[in-house]
């Protein structure tokens, strides 16, 4: 099984992925261009707006003037994310000028969102229909309530109080990268489901949902539509009832996998049925890096190791757990210490101590009162034994490597040697033997040149 | 000294290991003659101070002879007198230092600046200023090289006085002044009321030592007693009846015998008096409370008093202290003693005499005493203070503005006048005074103007935005001309826009310019400063500055033109406002020389 | 990963006050004379580019003032939030414009009947210092919010000639700008320069422009506005290339 690798990649990789003919189309709606748009990074959006009433192409060197040398850099990242976006249209004229215009679409679409503005393709209910709607507040726990669920689930499928209506291969498939199962044990978390357990729910949500539209084709759903909807829908309202009557088959299969995940609620009125966007919706479509959905932390790390968490989720007590000792658990607070045996039962199923890690879980979810003091919220003597036990563990580095001996001469040897040395990936060698070890990376290269010879 | 010539016996060597030769030495305002005495006839030396580059002298110390050097200007040479005392060299050095002054201030001025000698020299005129006050200008300089640089190129270059120089920098003067106090050996911790009396053991006579360091502690700790020995001494009783009476006191309260105590206060009046609480004393108190922080919560600490529950006090000399109400007044708690000391201690001596005579001790406390007390009354600062504070508590910090910011309020007479003048120059600098000076066409009415405006906004609710809002070819063009635009600034701008012109000009003519600019300023601020003139020594003092000023001219065509020439439009820039400002001064200047002289055309007695 | 936390959102998002220069007195001259902006052209290029500014990142918040000749007030804000929910009337234009519009009729209603002479003489400004102080106290009460705030911005459109009786006022407000960190951006759209604007996006580190092309007034907004993000650091900007003459102080 390839390794997954858990990153919180966002949702316009995957849509920058697409075929171009299924990304032409999806620039069909005009909230997918909003949204594609809002992914972009700083540069980039200038530059669509930039060109957003210019219909014909822009030569390369004239974008290159406004750029300063320190900026360069940035300015290549927003041109490539925008080309692989098909955002712009690279052409190449006779002279061999490159220059850019925007995706006529594209540009078509944006355009009139700016003069018109944005219609979605339903209405909220409207309020002369009496249905107590829940409030904001409500909506939130709600959301919250049934990811927490929904995780729990995921790690320990005894441990959650009800289920989700997914099915099991379903999860299967979420689990897949997450847990790993050695024969009849019972399946543990591997080093990404832990990484991915202490990630912030925004980008758990975003590894989620990226699994959900990868394994779409099985379930005979187009992926494209699958994104086109998922990012219409966080321009839905929060907290506003949609009908569901307005969404078409596919669409309605889908919205049930979303309630189980928190994103939408689910409403039956008397006679019709309705959705209601949570704020996990509407936030799909924020680029990852803004902390506004950034929760309120809970955890109070002390100089002497002692943790305490006032939360009541079961999930934090889980993830605590992880790698610290929880001692005692009262209603709203559980109380732990971070030892070397818990941190050493962390690291040994691959949960590091740096980033995306321990240290910035703790950080990231320092309780208001400790995030809010000048002074580190985790303090300096913990984060450094952490990493102090962590590096104790790595005393032996691994390189992937190739062993290289039977030189047929000395000449032969030393040239290969040399060779090595060039390319960066000489890691030991033994002349009087004739022996050599190179890094796993040049193997192809050393090789060839080998073979030459 | 002031007669203008000095007469003193002196020996006078060549060298300062020389036995020398014993005569008279004469020094008048513009020489010094030295007479040997074995032969009256020839005159030994015979020299001008203006030839004078220097003097120096030994530290009066007793293993030091007294010593006076006269450096020549001449390299090496020197005059070395030898004088019985060190008063009598001293009369002969202040002598030489204010000749010396006095020319150098006159020759300076004729002279070149560079003839100056290296280290900063400190002349004195009209001004008479004490060593330390010097000293402190010599340091300044030399921590200031802009500084020294100013003052060598103005003061020596005679173009400013000493004291027209240091008159604009009076603040660094003064800030550095009162970094120089001195510290003071204050009281020692001890607390004075455990001096033990001595008994001999035999009979009943007990014994207290009090030294002057004792009774100025006593003073300062008890102003009743102060007050009563100001009273008392010597007029009524000795000082020695004086002190055995306290002694007595003291002895009564030492026992604790509250009750003998009361008894002999009421048979001696003047005992009483040291036996009585300390009148002053509350009075103090009662006026620290009133400037104590009121928003301090003192009822906070009231749960820490123990000292009046049973089974609790402090216990001092083996015995408890009691209370006991009804000689009250003849009670002192050792909380008060304790209080009074460290207060006193804190404060530090405020007296600087001789400790020695009771008596002049304890006027001159009593003369500080009013003095402070007279301050404290004088300023109701104090209290507004207090006020301030008051309503400062009582309001929540974080609504407050900072205070005290140090600010100076824009003020301009006619903001109107000054704006015009700064949007013409705007105009100008841009270039387009013709479409500047284009006003609106204001011909229509309040009610036309509105009307036409409301209308337009309700078409627009009713039509929306025009589509599309910008025609591609305008667009297209707006972005052509920006790009255009930036290419041919972004190489003249330079890759940070932060870094100023100054920086990528050559170093060297970067801080010529500095320099410039800096002895502008200072020659300006001498300038403008010393309109409008009412002295002939303010007119003398402009002319000096327009000479000094004009001289500046080539120098910064110099710079302009020495530039190269992919920097010389910067530095002709950067060089354009100091002109600007040079020609305003002397606009100004020939402005009011020709109003002055149509002015003394009519009256013949000016005072130019 | 996210990042640690901090008390800034990420450098893209941005709090935009919009200064609306709405001098009747300038907009009808303007009328007579041919070539020049229309106000109902002024208001699309300017509602447009709030548009894109909220169209780039949901965080975005744009404030309006009007800068009228009698009063200033605040005619939209972007954050409060049933401007988002409720979808224009029929779909002809964005939520944002005719909330927009109908606040800014009142306002120009209102400031009607504040005035007092018939028909004004003399150079008829606007009240550049009221709003500038408005929205100063925005941003300030926008520092004070909370922990996370938005890089605020003041973007001037001024068409109105600066009015010499203000310039101490206008000076303060420059001033404070300059102390709280806060950018003003100008963009004249007026027949002459503005010395008001140059010395505030000179002092406060904006930048100034005077759009030779008015119809592509929304394009010069959207240059200006690249400077709106801190990370444009990296992209020059078009600004007057005559730096304004320094105030000096008396």
């Amino acid at each position: 099984m390839p390794q997954v690798k858990i990153i919180a990649k966002n949702f316009m990789d995957m849509v920058a992925a697409l075929p171009a003919l299924k990304l032409d189309k999806l620039y069909d709606n005009t909230f997918i261009c909003e949204a594609v748009l809002r992914s972009l990074p700083p540069l980039a959006k200038k530059y669509v707006l930039q060109m957003l009433y210019v219909d014909v192409p822009v030569t390369a060197k004239s974008m290159e003037e406004w750029v300063l040398a320190d900026g360069f850099s940035k300015h290549r990242v927003a041109i490539d994310r925008l080309i692989q976006l098909r955002v712009f249209l690279e052409s190449t004229d006779r002279k061999k000028e490159t220059s850019y215009r925007l995706n006529p679409k594209f540009q078509g679409n944006l355009q009139k969102y700016l003069v018109h503005g944005g219609v979605l393709p339903r209405d909220p209910m409207s309020s002369s229909i009496t249905v107590r709607l829940p409030t904001l507040e409500e909506l939130e726990s709600y959301a919250l309530n049934q990811w927490e669920c929904f995780l729990l689930q995921l790690i320990s499928s005894g441990q959650a109080e009800k289920t989700t209506n997914f099915s099991s291969s379903m999860i299967e498939v979420f689990q897949r990268g997450l847990l790993s199962q050695r024969g009849k044990e019972a399946p543990r978390l591997t080093e990404s489901g832990f990484q991915f357990l202490l990630m912030d729910t925004n980008a758990q949500l975003w590894y989620i949902i990226r699994e959900y539209i990868s394994n779409s084709e099985e379930r005979r759903v187009d992926p494209a539509d699958l994104i086109s909807f998922l990012l219409e829908l966080s321009f839905h309202a929060t907290g506003q009832a949609y009908n569901i009557t307005t969404l078409n088959e596919v669409q309605r299969s889908i919205i049930k996998d979303l309630a189980d995940l928190g994103l939408v609620k689910l409403q039956q009125g008397r006679k019709e049925s309705w959705f209601i966007p949570t704020k996990l919706a509407t936030n799909l479509s924020v680029s990852l890096s803004d902390s506004s959905s950034r929760k309120q932390g809970f955890v109070v790390v002390e100089t002497n190791f002692r943790l305490y968490a006032y939360s009541t989720s079961k999930l934090h007590c889980e993830i605590l757990r992880l790698f610290a000792r929880i001692e005692y658990q009262l209603p709203n607070l559980i109380v732990g210490a971070i030892t070397k045996e818990s941190l050493y039962s962390a690291f040994d199923n691959g949960i590091t101590s740096e980033q995306a890690s321990i240290i910035s879980f703790l950080q990231q979810n320092a309780h208001p009162r400790v995030a809010d003091r000048a002074a580190p919220a985790v303090p300096e003597n913990v984060t450094d034994q952490i990493r102090l036990w962590e590096t104790d563990l790595n005393r032996v580095e691994i390189t992937p490597s190739h062993f290289y001996d039977d030189f047929p001469s000395k000449d032969v040897f030393e040239a290969a040697c040399d060779y090595a040395r060039e390319n960066g990936g000489l890691l030991w060698e033994d002349s009087k033997r004739m022996r050599l070890v190179v890094k796993a990376d040049i193997h192809g290269l050393m090789r060839e040149y080998l073979q030459k010879k | 000294m002031s007669s203008g010539q000095v007469v003193m016996r002196a020996r006078y060597k060549k060298t300062a290991k020389a036995p020398g030769i014993q005569g008279v030495l004469i020094m008048t305002e513009d020489k010094f003659v030295f007479t040997r005495d074995d032969n009256m006839s020839s005159v030994e030396v015979d020299v001008g101070f203006r030839s004078i580059k220097g003097h120096k002298f030994t530290k009066e110390a007793p293993q030091n002879k007294a010593l006076l050097n006269l450096t020549q200007e001449v390299k090496g040479g020197g005059y070395i007198f030898e004088f019985d005392k060190f008063s009598e060299r001293d009369i002969c050095r202040d002598f030489v230092g204010k000749v010396l002054g006095k020319l150098q201030a006159t020759q300076s001025s004729a002279q070149d600046a560079n003839v100056a000698s290296e280290k900063p020299t400190i002349t004195v005129h009209d001004e008479q200023l004490s060593a330390e006050e010097m000293e402190l200008r010599m340091k300044l300089l030399r921590d200031n090289s802009e500084l020294q640089k100013l003052h060598k190129q103005f003061v020596i270059g005679g173009v400013l006085t000493e004291a027209e120089f240091w008159a604009t920098r009076k603040k660094l003067l003064a800030v550095n002044a009162s970094r120089t106090s001195k510290q003071r050996v204050g009281f020692k911790s001890a607390m004075i009321a455990d001096v033990r009396p001595l008994t001999d053991g035999r009979t009943n006579k007990v014994t207290f030592s009090l030294t002057p360091e004792i009774i100025h502690q006593i003073f300062t700790e008890k102003p009743a007693v102060h007050q009563a020995f100001l009273n008392f001494v010597p007029s009524k009783m000795t000082e020695k009846d004086f002190w055995t009476k306290y002694c007595r006191a003291e002895y009564l309260h030492r026992t604790k015998n509250a009750v003998a105590a009361a008894a002999e206060a009421a048979e001696d009046e003047e005992l009483a008096v040291f036996l009585k609480q300390d009148d002053i004393l509350a009075r103090e108190a009662r006026r620290k409370i009133r400037r104590v922080d009121p928003t301090l919560d003192m009822e906070a600490d009231e749960g820490d008093d123990y000292i009046h529950l049973p089974d609790h006090g402090i216990l001092r000399d083996g015995s408890k202290e009691i209370t006991d109400t009804e000689y009250e007044q003849y009670r002192r708690t050792l909380a008060q003693d304790l209080n009074r000391h460290a207060a006193v201690v804190l404060e530090g001596r405020t007296l600087d005499v001789e400790l020695g005579d009771t008596r002049t001790v304890a006027e001159a406390l009593a003369k500080s005493k009013k003095a402070e007390l007279a301050t404290e009354k004088s300023d109701d600062k104090a209290n507004q203070e207090r006020l301030e504070r008051v309503s400062r508590m009582a309001e929540i910090e974080d609504l407050q503005a900072p205070h005290n910011l140090p600010f100076a309020p824009l003020f301009i007479k006619d903001p109107r006048e000054y704006f015009d003048s700064q949007q013409a120059n705007a105009l100008k600098a841009l270039g387009d005074a013709g479409v500047g000076t284009k006003t609106i066409n204001c011909s229509l009415s309040t009610g036309q103007a509105y009307g036409s405006l409301r209308e337009l906004i309700s078409e627009m609710k009713v039509t929306g935005l025009s589509d599309p809002v910008v025609k591609p070819e305008v667009a297209l063009k707006v972005l052509n001309g920006l790009t255009q635009h930036l290419s041919s600034t972004k190489y003249n701008l330079g890759k940070n826009p932060q870094e100023s012109i100054l920086d990528r000009l050559p170093n060297r003519t970067k801080e010529e310019l500095l320099h410039h600019w800096i002895s502008i300023q200072e020659l300006l601020k001498h300038f403008w400063s010393s309109y409008p003139i009412t002295t002939a020594y303010l007119y003398t003092k402009v002319s000096r500055l327009k000479d000094a000023m004009a001289e500046i001219y080539p120098n910064l065509q110099g710079i302009k033109e020495s530039a190269q020439s992919d920097f010389r439009h910067q530095v002709s820039l950067l060089v354009q406002p100091m002109l600007q400002a040079l020609d305003a001064a002397f606009t100004h200047y020939d402005a009011d020389s020709q109003k002055r002289s149509t002015k003394s055309g009519e009256r013949s007695n000016g005072f130019i | 990963m996210a990042s640690a936390p901090s008390k800034q959102y990420s450098d893209d998002v941005s709090l935009l006050m919009v200064l609306l220069d709405t001098n009747p007195f300038f907009w009808g001259g303007t009328n007579t004379t041919t070539g020049v902006l229309s106000f109902s052209s002024f208001l699309t290029h300017v509602i447009s580019f709030l548009n894109s500014i909220i169209l780039l990142n949901q965080l975005n918040q744009v404030v309006v003032i009007a800068t009228g000749f009698n009063s200033c007030d605040y005619i939209y804000e972007s954050s409060t939030s049933e401007a988002i929910i409720v979808n224009s009337d029929n779909g002809q234009m964005p939520a944002l414009c005719s909330k927009m519009l109908q606040k800014l009729e009142e306002f120009v209603i209102r400031d009607e009947q504040l005035s007092k002479e018939n028909s004004p003489t003399g150079i008829v400004s606007s009240l550049l210092s009221g709003s500038l102080s408005l929205a100063l106290c925005y941003i300030q009460k926008v520092f004070r919010s909370g922990p996370l705030h938005p890089h605020p911005r003041i973007l001037c459109l001024q068409g109105s000639p600066d009015g010499p009786e203000q310039y101490v006022a206008v000076m303060n407000a420059i001033f404070s700008a300059q102390r709280s960190m806060v950018p003003i951006d100008s963009c004249v759209i007026g027949a002459q320069h503005s010395a008001f604007l140059q010395q505030a996006s000179y002092i406060t580190g904006g930048v100034y422009l005077k759009p030779q092309q008015l119809d592509g007034l929304f394009q010069y907004l959207t240059i200006q506005s690249r400077r709106l993000v801190p990370d444009m650091g990296m992209i020059c900007t078009p600004t007057d290339p005559h730096k304004p003459n320094c105030a000096t102080y008396p």
